[in-house]
Parts: C-alpha cells; structure tokens; sequence
C-alpha cells in the first residue's frame, strides 16, 4: 500500500471535493470506510498536496479532518479500482442529510 | 450527620435517591514481562479472540441502544465497531505484539498512538478520542477478564458514580434499577447527558474530584433540578428527591375550589420524555422544545420526520393540547451544521424568531409545513408559538409564513390545518406590545426564564447577578400581569412555560394573576396540581394586588410567605 501512488498501469486518481458541510467526520467517515471495505482494490485518500492514508482506516480517515468544500484525492489500486473510486466519490458527493434517510 | 451538598450541572429535572455503587471502567496494567518470554503467536491470538468478543458485545449493546434511545446514538457504537476493524489500529497493535509486548500492553500501547493522532486532527475529530478510550478498554478489560460492575444488572436503587460515562456504558443504565447517576466529568451536552434526558434519568454530570471523596454504599440524592449530588441527605431532602410518591397523580383536569380550570403540562424535548409527562398527570404540552429535534446530529430532520414527531406528541395527548415551539436556537444554543454568525452578544443577537424570519434555508418553511400537516391530522390540538418576538412586524411576518405554506400545502393537495398560533412573551418590547400582538394571535407563553433576563438586564448564567435575575421582582411581575391583561382583552389565552411555573411556592399567585395554563418540568406537576385544586380564587387575586403593589423582591417574599 506505501507504494500505491506511483504511477503504475492499474493505479488511478480522481480529485473530489468534500460536499458534506460538516466534512469527513462521523456518518460521512463512517459510510466512506463502510464503502472502502466493499473492494477488493487498494484505496488510499489524502489532500492533495500531503501523504494519503489508507482509505479502510476509520482513525486515517477522521484524522484528515477534511471539511466541507475541501478537496481530496482519491487513489485505487487493483481490478475494481474503476468501481471502488465510483463508490467513495459517491459518499464524498452526498449532503449529509441524505445519511439520514437509511 | 449533616447533608453535604457537591454542586454540578444538572441535566434532566429528575431526583433520586439510592446507593452509591462506583463504576471505574479503567484497567491497571503490570510492569510488562521480559520479552524474550512472550509467545508472540499466542498473543496474537489473544489479541485476535478479545477483537472477537469485543465485537459481539457492542452488537449487542447497538441493538439495545436502537431501542431505548434511538438510531442515532446507535450510530456511535456503529463507529465503535470500525475504529475495532481499523487497520492502522489494529496494524499498529500487532507491530507492538511483534515487539515482545503482551496483547493488553500492545493494545495500550497502539491505542496511545491513535488517541495522539486524532487528538492532533483538533476540532470535532477530536471528540472522538473518547470513543478509542471506550474501545481500549473494552479491550483491556476482556484481555484482564476484569470483573466490573455490570451496569445493567445493578440493584434496584443504585445510584451509579463514575468518573465519566462512555456511550456504551450509558446504554446499559436501566430506569427501571437505576435511581440516578453522577459524574466527575462531563458537560450538558455529552453522551451520557442526552442518553439521562432520553430515558428519564437523575442525572447530574461535571461535579469535578469532590465526587471522589463519596464511598460506595453511602446514601446520596442526585438532584437533576438543582445540579447537586447531596451526600447523607437529612429526610426532608430525601422525601423531595422520592418526589411525587407522596403527591397524588391526577391524570385529569384540575381546578381551583371556585372551578377555574387550570391547565397545568408538560415542557420537553424529545417525544421520549412523552410518557414520563403522562405518567405525572400532564394535561397536555406546554413547551415543546423543537429545537431538540435538531440537536446531537449532522443534518436538520426532514419534513416527514418533523411530522412525525409532532403527530407522536399530538397522539400521546389527544384531548390536550401540545404547544411546539419553532426552532429556538442562537444565544446559547448553537447548532454546530446550521449557520451562525460569531456575536458578540449572543443573547441580543440573532435568535428565536430573528433567526427564522433572516436566514434564507427553508429551515423554517419546512417546520411549519410539518407543523400544518400535522395540525390537520386528527388527535390533540396542535399549537405553535414563535421566540423572541419584540415586534409587530415578526409576528406579521411569521403569519405570512404560515399563509404561504397554507396555500402550498393547499396546491399540492396535501392535508393540513392552521393550527392555534402565538407567541412567547420574553422580550420587554412584547410586553409594551402586547394588545397589539394579542389582537394578532390567539395566544401567548410567558418564558419567565428569559424575560427575567431581559427586564432585569441580569445575565441568568451570571451567578454574580443571581439575585436580580429573579422572577419575583416586582418589575417581572407588573410584566406579567401586564401581559395577562393584554392577552385577555383581546380574547386570547396566555401561560406560563417558564421555571417560574413549576415552583408549587408560586401557583396562588400565577393563578391570582390570571394565567390559564402553567408549563413545567413533568416531575414537578403532581404539586403544582395538588396546590391549584386548594387554590380560592378570591384569595389568590388578592394576593397577586399585594405582590403587584409591592416596592421591592423583600415585600413580594414577604407577602408570598405569608400565605404559605
């Protein structure tokens, strides 16, 4: 996983911007981890211009502290890379009153 | 022996009265062995089978908490579940294992690490380190097979201490056995003070280190209306906190000797406090705190969830009446996902009703359309009032408000009623307006609590100005009956949601100055019933001339004394 943003032929970014207002803490945190954990890929996400952490990791995750507006890259390495990077921008693309509603 | 009082903060209106049984969730850990004499492979395993477990307990203890307190607080032990799953955590603890450390000095060990990087994130990312100490020492006392008191079979009448309460022991108190709890830690808002509100708990929390001095086995009362754990209560303090067991509960109606019917319900916030307000004889709903609905989540609740809500309060009353209060928030209620500027003075800034009638997020609209629905949808009668009114033009266009939403509801063919609308009476200016508000509205609730405040300029969280902000000044009580007598010319009623209504010391004269309906905290409704039925009317108007003729607070306590 340490070497997952070098740029090998498998391995894919997606920039995304944190829609959520309140950021990438409890429920939005919870269902990104929830969704990372569907994967078989390796999932990492950090700022753009700082290390990322493993996307899996509820404590990597939080730790972020993205806010809402705030942009984060998105980096999948692995035969459903395509599909993991759809799910996570999905939950980074919700409003937080959508988690309401399960 | 005499009692000895430990101030805290209270936060539910509950007293109880038990012995104390101390709960210390923490694990002491022994010097670590030499690590040559480690099996790392069985530590491993250990480390693995306390994940196991640790699993399956706080599955269990979600499902308990999904169903006495709701979704929501769930959800925190749903996050439980995933720092236990987190493979920086978990990575971290095998490295350490891998070291030659035992499982349970591993667990320490990678869990300091996780607590030191979300504490740095800062912020609300922070608050979660809470949630890794829970977990740690679930995980600690599994590996140690500690026996700890088991929260959930406490004798009947236990009044627990601890130094803090983490989400998952709070799931665990059961009304039923537990006659309160203290805490050393902890403010309003924790998760152990929501979870005390919820279910009907005592509950007093952040009492500091004097709660340590307390024994197990000694009697103590937890007295959630005053914030006080009362160490060796003398049998006055504990009859108060067996509160109401001696007062009869008169489900019905209540009227004074000349039969003047009196309203006398209940103020909450949450429809969980619904049977606890009907189990003390509440009439209806004096004050429904809306904003409640909005608190310890991320997302405003949606119309249909606010229907719901508010159809649950109607249904638990059906020949009363249930008075919601639109969203109240600014001054000290701050809702961390809705917008609010930073005040200088929050107090005379954007609040109440400024706050609905100024922000442009539909928050507004969408409570009166749940509010309407509601209204036309069969039980009870349905109320609402706006906060911190101080002018004709709110009130003018709040009604607006609720016209448009009328004629939406209308067009779109979806069921709805104008329910009964007025206002609070908590700034001077609606008590100088209040003819022509009355003429506008059918009713009014006085909140004493902040018009105390506001007439007498006294901050009521300055405990430097305590003795101003007092109701029983005679400025606050000329307010009141100038209020009453504005409502009544103009055909509409007015009550009383305040503190002020729920202190039985006061009822004569609430009544003598002609309020219809008083609005209290549920535990203290069986007296102020009680008190009304030996009310003579004649008596009590001329008590309320005495006190509104009187110079100073001294000559009101004094002519309120005398008739006690």
């Amino acid at each position: 996983m340490n070497e997952s943003h070098d740029t090998t032929p498998q391995m894919i970014q997606r920039t995304v911007t944190v829609v959520p207002e309140e950021g990438l803490h409890a429920r939005p945190a919870s269902a990104f981890v929830e969704a990372a954990n569907e994967y078989e890929a390796d999932l990492q996400v950090g700022p753009p211009d700082a290390d990322p952490v493993d996307a899996r990791s509820m404590l990597g995750v939080t730790s972020l502290g993205a806010k809402g507006g705030d942009e984060l890259v998105l980096y999948a390495d692995g035969a459903d890379a395509e599909a993991a990077l759809d799910a996570l921008e999905d939950v980074l693309s919700t409003p937080e009153a959508e988690f309401d509603d399960e | 022996m005499s009692e000895r009082r430990l101030e805290g903060t209270g936060v539910t209106p509950l007293s109880g009265v038990g012995a104390v049984r101390w709960y210390d969730q923490s694990v002491d850990l022994p010097q670590p062995p030499d690590p040559t004499s480690v099996d790392t492979d069985a530590e491993h395993d250990r480390f693995e089978d306390a994940r196991r477990e640790a699993r399956e307990q706080l599955q269990a203890e979600r499902e308990r908490a999904a169903e006495a307190v709701g979704e929501s607080e769930a959800e925190i032990l749903d996050a439980h579940v995933q720092f236990l799953e987190d493979p920086q955590i978990v990575g971290s603890v095998e490295d350490a294992i891998d070291g030659g450390l035992p499982a349970e000095h591993a667990v320490s060990e990678g869990f300091a690490d996780a607590i030191e990087t979300l504490s740095a994130a800062g912020g609300k990312m922070a608050e979660r380190t809470d949630d890794l100490r829970d977990i740690r020492d679930r995980l600690l006392r599994i590996l140690s097979e500690t026996e700890t008191v088991d929260l959930a079979a406490v004798p009947e009448g236990t009044v627990v201490l601890a130094e803090m309460l983490t989400p998952s022991d709070t799931a665990k108190l059961d009304p039923e056995r537990v006659a309160g709890f203290a805490t050393a830690k902890g403010g309003r808002t924790s998760h152990a003070a929501i979870f005390a509100r919820s279910i009907g708990i005592p509950a007093v929390v952040g009492v500091g280190d004097a709660l340590f001095e307390i024994e197990d086995g000694a009697e103590v009362v937890v007295d959630g209306t005053e914030g006080t754990v009362v160490l060796d209560p003398d049998e006055g303090t504990r009859q108060r906190a067996e509160g109401g067991r001696d007062v009869e509960i008169r489900t019905e109606p209540v009227a004074t000797q000349d039969g003047t019917e009196i309203e006398v319900a209940a103020n909450l916030g949450t429809v969980g406090e619904l049977d606890g307000a009907a189990a003390q004889g509440a009439d209806g709903i004096g004050l429904f705190r809306s904003e409640f609905l909005f608190l310890d989540r991320d997302s405003p609740p949606d119309e249909d969830e606010q229907f719901e809500t508010y159809v649950e309060a109607l249904e638990a009353f059906p020949d009363g009446r249930v008075v919601v209060r639109t969203l109240d928030v600014g001054g000290d209620k701050a809702i961390p996902y809705l917008e609010q500027p930073a005040e200088d003075n929050p107090f005379l800034g954007v609040r109440g009703i400024r706050r609905s009638l100024s922000f442009d997020d539909d928050l507004f609209e969408t409570q009166l359309r749940a509010l309407l629905r509601a209204a036309g949808a069969g039980a009870g009668t349905l109320s609402v009032m706006f906060p911190l009114v101080a002018t004709v033009e709110e009130v003018e266009s709040a009604l607006s408000v609720v016209e448009d939403v009328a004629a939406d509801l209308e067009r779109e063919g979806v069921a709805h009623a104008r329910p009964e609308l007025g206002v609070m009476i908590e700034t001077p200016a609606a008590v100088l307006l209040g003819p022509e508000l009355a003429e506008r509205l059918e009713f009014f609730s006085i909140g004493t609590n902040d018009l105390t405040q506001y007439v007498m300029a006294a901050d009521r969280e300055n405990d430097d100005v305590a003795d101003l902000h007092d109701p029983r000044h005679p400025a606050v009580l000329r307010a009141i009956d100038r209020s009453v007598e504005a409502a009544h010319d103009n055909d509409a009623w007015i009550g009383m949601c305040g503190e002020m209504a729920g202190n039985p010391q006061v009822t004569e004269l609430l009544v003598g100055l002609g309020l219809d309906e008083l609005s209290m905290s549920a535990v203290t409704i069986p007296d102020v019933k009680e008190n009304v039925e030996s009310i003579d009317d004649e008596a009590a108007r001329e008590l309320a001339e005495r006190a509104l003729g009187a110079e100073t607070k001294a000559d009101v306590i004094d002519i309120i004394g005398e008739t006690q």
